[in-house]
């Protein structure tokens, strides 16, 4: 890119710079100008088929379609101009022809590409008096749903098919005001990355089945997160309602998944809903939990703590500041440490280099190894008799119950800090109710090293808390000084002591992260903010 | 501590009771020998309300008795009283449909702008003012009750001119 020439030109009144081949849609955006557009999208080759990004350009005869133009030195553009604006109204004409205007019952309404164009740009009454075209409604399997009615044939989904699943499932079927998207027989959407052409139509045509008129997009309340559902570590948008998380979508990061998600990543966002949690502090008295206040279940866990060694069975879901404090317990006890990773099929997506959803379904197993702990199918071999337990939210889903709490019984005591208490650690000594991930701010560590934040998204339910601000108590009960008011304190604790980290803090992450130190992968320009901010 | 006031000099008759007090005297007189009625003899008589009046609300329905609303979330957004509650989900045949639908009589202010937004014309105020509940929860309408509402629901244009010329 840098030894690329430069051209020079002027946008609407503003002169950018951008290299030589560079469509003009492009530096418009380098700009900060919308040129409206359909057909075109960064993650997808350019089709130039909608017609929508006319533009005006001085000395040129005609308009020209700003997606497919690469720009000239000097050219002078306008994106604005009565000319540009009468061929957009134009083509937005066109489209609304035999669209059903079904706003009310379609999901997209309110983040719909079409209806914000049109309130832009389009005219205010329609000319068309026929009746309209219609066909009913398909199911594209997977999590697809298309609605042929509301689509713009901008041939989006079947780019994304054809040129970065390599999966040409799609394709457009009829010609002229009769095509529509239509599917090869016998084949359906159901590639691993497939979801994605759901967030591609710029319309309502392909909607989720999972999301399909569960809520508002102006209702949502949105924060920028990491999918937590495996090591690759795609950076998402969580979104929720009252509280409740509806929907995940992907956040741009050209470094790790450019504009995609996986449709396990996706689909995979009900377990942070989950009802079973355990809410309040818990410790045993008179064989049985007694709910407690924060203070006294702390204290009962530093006693149960003194004079013996710890084993902390960790989750590969915790955040990299947990797991930092749980080691610390771990190692100024003497102790061991131990998490198991899920395992899964790997699912590549073959149009983006380095994308894929890993056969680790957990997002931080990088994490834990960086801080110490060991990685073992059966994380409770290293547990010896006398030790100490902490259970850090991990219920050992998939592996025998029996053989858990045989293994269990060796401990001296158990102290559970989780988001729920599974039957094998029902003889817990002291549970300390902690956040899962939509409900605090932190980081993980992806399978290449790249450290990334994620923040709150909904709030806790009961007297929960962030694990490390719970663990933070703890520690200080233990007699180290841990005095954590925000995780950036104990994310900054953590730069300083563990070598991998160091020199990071949460504004050089940035919400698109960095590579830690030292690592193979640590050539990528670091903060800076790529593709479109959402 | 003494202080000034000064008194102004007005025109007796700007001034004096007794004008005023006479007008009043004879008002109350013609009312005794003419008695033509102000006073309306509710509830035997009731006086017909504006058909532009905006009272509780009611939900209009299709013709097999099903509320119109679609769910579309249009109204909770535009309510400037945040009294409307919806979840939207499907009905049985799997069209978009209000799985909850209430709005609080209480806290609303009566704008019309409900009815105003909705693309279906489902929700609507209603000429209907009479309304005693024995709680406080009687006044959230739930769909239920929204559309068996039987009173006229409020024009908010003259059909006939619908641009008010
Ligand atoms: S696709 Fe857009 S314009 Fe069409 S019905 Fe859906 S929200 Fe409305
Ligand atoms: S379904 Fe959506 S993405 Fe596909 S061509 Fe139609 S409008 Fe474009
Ligand atoms: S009349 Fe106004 S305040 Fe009352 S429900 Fe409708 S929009 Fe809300
Ligand atoms: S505006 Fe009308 S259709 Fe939309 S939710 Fe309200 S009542 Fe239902
Ligand atoms: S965006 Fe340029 S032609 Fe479609």
């Amino acid at each position: 890119m840098t030894d690329r020439k430069m051209i020079t030109l002027t946008i609407e009144g503003r002169q950018v710079q951008v290299p030589e081949g560079t469509s003009m849609l492009e530096a418009a955006r380098s700009a900060g100008v919308l040129i409206p557009h359909y057909c075109y999208h960064p993650g997808l080759p350019v089709a130039g088929v909608c017609r929508m990004c006319l533009v005006e350009v001085e000395k040129a005869p005609k308009l020209a379609p700003a997606c497919a133009t690469a720009v000239a030195d000097g050219q002078v553009i306008h994106v604005h101009s009565d000319k540009a604006r009468e061929a957009r109204t134009g083509v937005l004409e066109m489209l609304l022809i035999n669209h059903p205007l079904d706003c009310p019952i379609c999901d997209q309404s309110g983040e719909c590409e079409l209806q914000d164009y049109t309130y832009a740009e389009g005219r205010k009454s329609s000319r068309y008096r026929e009746a309209k075209r219609f066909n009913p409604v398909e199911d594209f399997g997977g999590d697809v749903l298309y609605v042929p009615n509301r689509c713009i044939l901008c041939t989006r989904c079947v780019r994304f098919m054809d040129d970065v699943a390599h999966d040409p499932v799609l394709n457009v079927s009829e010609r002229g005001d009769r095509a529509v998207i239509g599917k090869f027989e016998d084949q359906d959407l159901t590639h691993p990355w497939a979801g994605n052409v759901v967030d591609l139509c710029p319309v309502g045509a392909l909607l989720s089945k999972d999301f399909l008129n569960k809520a508002r997009s102006w209702d949502l309340d949105r924060a920028a997160s990491i999918c937590p559902n495996c090591s690759q570590g795609c950076n998402a948008t969580l979104e929720t309602r009252d509280n409740v998380v509806v929907r995940i979508r992907p956040r741009p990061n050209d470094e790790v998944n450019r504009y995609f998600l996986c449709d396990e990543g996706r689909l995979d966002y009900r377990w942070l809903n989950r009802r079973d949690r355990i809410e309040y502090p818990h410790v045993r008295r008179d064989h049985a939990l007694a709910p407690v206040e924060w203070e006294i279940a702390v204290d009962a866990a530093a006693v149960a703590l003194r004079g013996r060694q710890a084993f902390v069975l960790a989750s590969p879901g915790l955040s990299n500041e947990t797991l930092f404090l749980l080691a610390r317990i771990r190692d100024r006890t003497g102790g061991r440490g131990a998490f198991r990773v899920r395992q899964g099929a790997e699912a590549p997506l073959p149009g983006v280099p380095d994308l894929a959803l890993r056969a680790d379904r957990a997002a931080n197993g990088r994490g834990a190894e960086l801080l110490g702990f060991s990685r073992s199918e059966t994380p409770l071999e290293g547990l010896r008799n006398g030790d100490v337990l902490i259970v850090a939210d991990e219920e050992l889903a998939g592996i025998d119950p029996a053989s858990v709490a045989t293994a269990v019984a060796r401990a001296a005591s158990i102290i559970v800090v989780g988001t729920t208490l599974p039957a094998w650690a029902s003889g817990a000594a002291v549970v300390l109710p902690v956040a899962n991930m939509a409900e605090e701010d932190g980081t993980f560590t992806n399978l290449r090293g790249r450290v990334q934040r994620y923040l709150q998204a909904k709030q806790a339910p009961g007297l929960v808390r962030p694990a490390w601000s719970a663990l933070g108590d703890l520690l200080t009960a233990l007699g180290e000084s841990a005095l954590y008011f925000l995780p950036s304190d104990v994310f900054a604790a953590l730069a300083a002591a563990v070598p991998a980290f160091a020199g990071l803090d949460y504004d050089r992450l940035g919400l698109v992260g960095v590579p830690v130190a030292g690592d193979g992968a640590a050539t990528a320009a670091a903060g800076a903010l790529v593709g479109a901010a959402p | 501590m003494a202080i000034n006031v000064k008194v102004l000099a007005r025109p007796v008759e700007d001034v004096s009771y007794v004008r005023a007090t006479l007008k009043g005297m004879a008002l109350t007189f013609r009312h005794l020998v003419d008695p033509h009625k102000v006073t309306v003899q509710y509830p035997e008589q009731r006086d017909e309300l504006s058909p532009r009046w905006r009272g509780t609300h009611r939900m209009l329905t299709t013709e097999d008795g099903k509320a119109k609303c679609v769910a579309c979330g249009l109204c909770p957004t535009v309510c400037p009283a945040n009294c409307i509650k919806l979840v939207p989900g499907e009905d049985e045949q799997g069209n978009r449909y209000p799985l909850v639908f209430e709005i609080d009589e209480f806290r609303c202010i009566f704008c019309g702008y409900c009815q105003e937004v909705c693309p279906e014309e489902a929700i609507h105020v209603g000429r209907h003012y009479e309304n005693s509940e024995y709680s406080r929860e009687g006044f959230v309408y739930d769909l239920e009750r929204l559309v068996s509402q039987t009173h006229a629901v409020c024009e908010m244009w003259d059909p006939t001119d619908p641009r008010g010329e």
